[in-house]
């Protein structure tokens, strides 16, 4: 029998509808104020959170411990799924990696940015392996190969995100404790791989799917990790942060701390915080909009990962319909697959993801089109795609949370019995009893969820505004396919929402 | 420990069968089955939790149970299956035969006859005792309209000790290691040896 989640009640859809509505109107004739205001809070200066930027700063064993930590659980995943139970929601692997981890991980973004990179047991596990710091000094088993020409871009990324979504809904990852472990070792194999053969960190800035979606959805972060004082970088020519130090390893993506001015790539591993000797690196916080806004550079590989963001998330959402695996049967029967119907999987896959990629493009030629033919076709493909990062980010949260706070109930259960073995499955009236036992209170999560969607829908707004004025000044009214676009896609999202979703496990 | 793998016990076998699945027509309806395990219990049913797959194969939705869910070898265990047609529901009314056949790497392939089973009460039963712990290949094989169907589905039965994935993971950073160092002690030879060269 399949469980399902109640969706967003319908009052909650008419306010975000009616907020749209108005907003989008405003945007489209409202003046753009002419000066972005650029205000920064820096963290090691304010009382509440000093004692713990300073900490952070100064001190490198609470990163280890953190990293301990995460690699402890990490492996305790990878014993349970091995050793542990079939049966999913009694399995810690399965459990912890996609009720909690894999859930709460966008969560996480929205405060921390790219935290969760710094402690990745991944990238930790291949740097012990490969690169490991010893009380006699560094032993260096990588053979340190430039990354070829091909291979630098998000592209790999974006491929990888795929499979991992057709594993993950196509084959059922989420639902064997045993592949979940599989996954596991695979990601290890091949970050050490990658470690083993090119110099710095290539498989977090151009393979790791988790990386890059972490990555770009940090453009909208609050918490940024900056220069304090500009100036002391520009005056810097030992370029620490770059290249290290003796004790420091050097920027694992290769970023300078001087011209950094986007998110994306930083893993916030704090060695540029450590290897300045300024101590002209900290942590600051900022309005979550203006890295979309105007800082973060277009290119050509990133737009097309942020719409393949766009539409994945979307697809997650459509997956969870009670209606997809009709539809799935429907499809099969016409085009004769059997069994697990990974075809016809792949075909909505793909499908899904071409959607709003055509409606994109087709947007951006009206847009092209109307306003005169005044800019490049690809300049505004790669500039405004900035607005379906706040789009698909919004979802996901929206979308994740609902996963978090109604299926993240049985953790403590999981952690008395990380192996399950013995343990029967969920009976009915078990999995009933977790629907009520949430982490708060279901309005409390519809509220959330209404209020991130406008969020979403506010961020993209800003972003089409500035953007729009950027690429084409005299646009004004005639930026209006983009708004369409945004709010079919943020309509579709809500629908999305409004819906009862299938229970995961 | 029962452990039960019904989906990836021997991965590069089933992704290979994937491939197998995805690349080759096939005349007869015929498929391996992946398929997700789902666990059904009712606290109002004294009976122990079954392995349940669903799975839909040419014009019909087939559903097998295996009863217990972690059988182990010397016990008794049963399979049952549900057929019935997508579009009308009609259960499945032709015989129903179950083959088995060793599911590891390099085991026999030859195939025994379980037997053959007709419908009764729109369900097939089947029941099986093996004697040794194993992967095993179940067959469910009939007609319907003349066209055949095949459906396969791994069985395990007892313990499954698999050391593989890690031992696959651990021998190739191992390898890794060993080729990366290889690989910088030539570079530092070629690098000695050039500079003994410019030095003479």
């Amino acid at each position: 029998m399949i469980m399902t989640h109640p969706g967003l009640p319908e009052l909650w859809g008419y306010l975000v509808w009616g907020f749209m509505l108005v907003l989008g109107l405003w945007s489209l004739i409202a003046p753009i104020p002419k000066k972005l205001q650029r205000r920064t809070f820096r963290l090691d200066n304010f009382w509440l959170s000093q004692p713990l930027v300073l900490l952070l700063v100064r001190s490198r064993w609470p990163l280890w411990l953190l990293k301990i930590t995460v690699m402890v659980l990490f492996l305790l995943v990878i014993i349970a799924g091995l050793y542990g139970t079939p049966i999913a929601e009694r399995n810690l692997a399965t459990v912890l990696t996609w009720n909690i981890w894999w859930a709460g991980l966008i969560v996480s973004v929205f405060f921390l940015g790219s935290a969760w990179c710094a402690v990745c047991p991944w990238d930790t596990l291949a740097n012990w392996l490969i690169r490991p710091r010893l009380w006699f000094g560094k032993i260096n088993n990588s053979l340190d190969l430039k990354v070829p020409r091909y291979l630098r871009s998000v592209w790999p990324a974006l491929l990888m995100f795929i499979g991992l979504t057709w594993l993950e809904l196509g084959v059922g990852v989420t639902t064997s404790p045993y592949a979940t472990a599989l996954l596991s070792l695979l990601m290890v194999l091949l970050a050490t791989l990658s470690m083993a053969l090119f110099r710095n960190k290539a498989f977090c800035r151009y393979i790791c799917p988790v990386g890059r979606t972490i990555g770009f959805y940090s453009q909208l972060a609050p918490v940024e990790l900056r220069p304090v004082n500009a100036d002391i970088c520009a005056a810097c020519t030992t370029l620490e942060c770059y290249n290290g130090n003796d004790k420091i390893d050097p920027c694992p993506t290769q970023l300078v701390m001087g011209s950094l001015n986007q998110n994306t790539y930083c893993t916030s591993c704090g060695n540029c915080v450590h290897s300045c000797p300024q101590q002209n690196v900290s942590w600051r916080l900022r309005p979550p909009s203006h890295e979309a806004i105007a800082d973060a550079r277009p290119h050509w590989d990133e737009a097309w990962f942020m719409l393949g963001l766009l539409a994945l998330t979307a697809f997650h959402g459509l997956t969870m319909m009670p209606f997809w695996e009709q539809w799935m049967s429907i499809f099969a029967q016409q085009i004769g697959d059997s069994g697990q119907l990974l075809i016809s999987f792949s075909v909505g896959l793909t499908m899904s993801m071409l959607l709003p990629i055509v409606l994109y493009a087709l947007t951006i030629l009206a847009l092209y089109i109307i306003t005169g033919k005044k800019n490049r076709y690809r300049n505004l493909f790669t500039g405004m795609v900035f607005t379906a990062l706040p789009l698909a980010f919004a979802y996901h949260l929206a979308h994740n949370l609902n996963h978090l706070v109604r299926e993240g109930a049985g953790l403590a259960t999981v952690f008395m019995q990380p192996l399950g073995i013995g343990l029967a499955p969920l009976s009915m009236a078990e999995k009933h009893q977790r629907h009520f036992d949430m982490l708060v209170s279901q309005d409390t999560l519809f509220a959330m969820q209404g209020l991130l969607m406008m969020f979403g829908f506010w961020l993209a707004v800003k972003v089409l505004r500035y953007r729009g004025r950027s690429l084409l000044p005299q646009a004004g009214w005639r930026m209006f396919p983009v708004l369409i676009f945004i709010i079919m896609v943020n309509s579709f999202h809500l629908w999305l929402l409004m819906q009862p979703m299938v229970m995961r496990m | 420990m029962n452990h039960y793998m019904p989906m990836f016990n021997t991965p590069m076998k089933k992704i290979l069968l994937l491939i197998l699945i995805l690349v080759l027509p096939a005349n007869a309806f015929s498929h391996h089955v992946l398929g997700r395990p789902a666990y059904s219990l009712n606290e109002d049913s004294n009976t122990p939790p079954s392995m349940q797959v669903e799975t839909q194969i040419g014009n019909y939705f087939v559903t097998y149970m295996i009863f217990p869910a972690f059988p182990k070898a010397g016990e008794k265990g049963r399979i049952n299956i549900y057929a019935s047609r997508i579009d009308t529901g009609d259960t499945l009314s032709s015989p129903v035969t179950f083959l088995v056949r060793d599911g590891g790497w390099f085991a026999d392939k030859s195939e025994e006859i379980l037997g053959t089973q007709e419908v009764y009460d729109g369900v097939y039963r089947q029941g099986f005792v093996f004697k040794e712990n194993g992967s095993y290949i179940i067959t469910a094989k009939f007609e319907a309209e003349g066209e055949p169907y095949l459906i396969d589905f791994p069985l395990q039965i007892g313990e499954s000790h698999s050391m593989l994935p890690i031992g696959i993971t651990l021998g190739s950073i191992l390898l890794i290691l060993v080729v990366v160092n290889i690989i910088q002690r030539k570079r530092l030879m070629r690098e000695k040896i050039r500079e003994t060269r410019n030095e003479s």
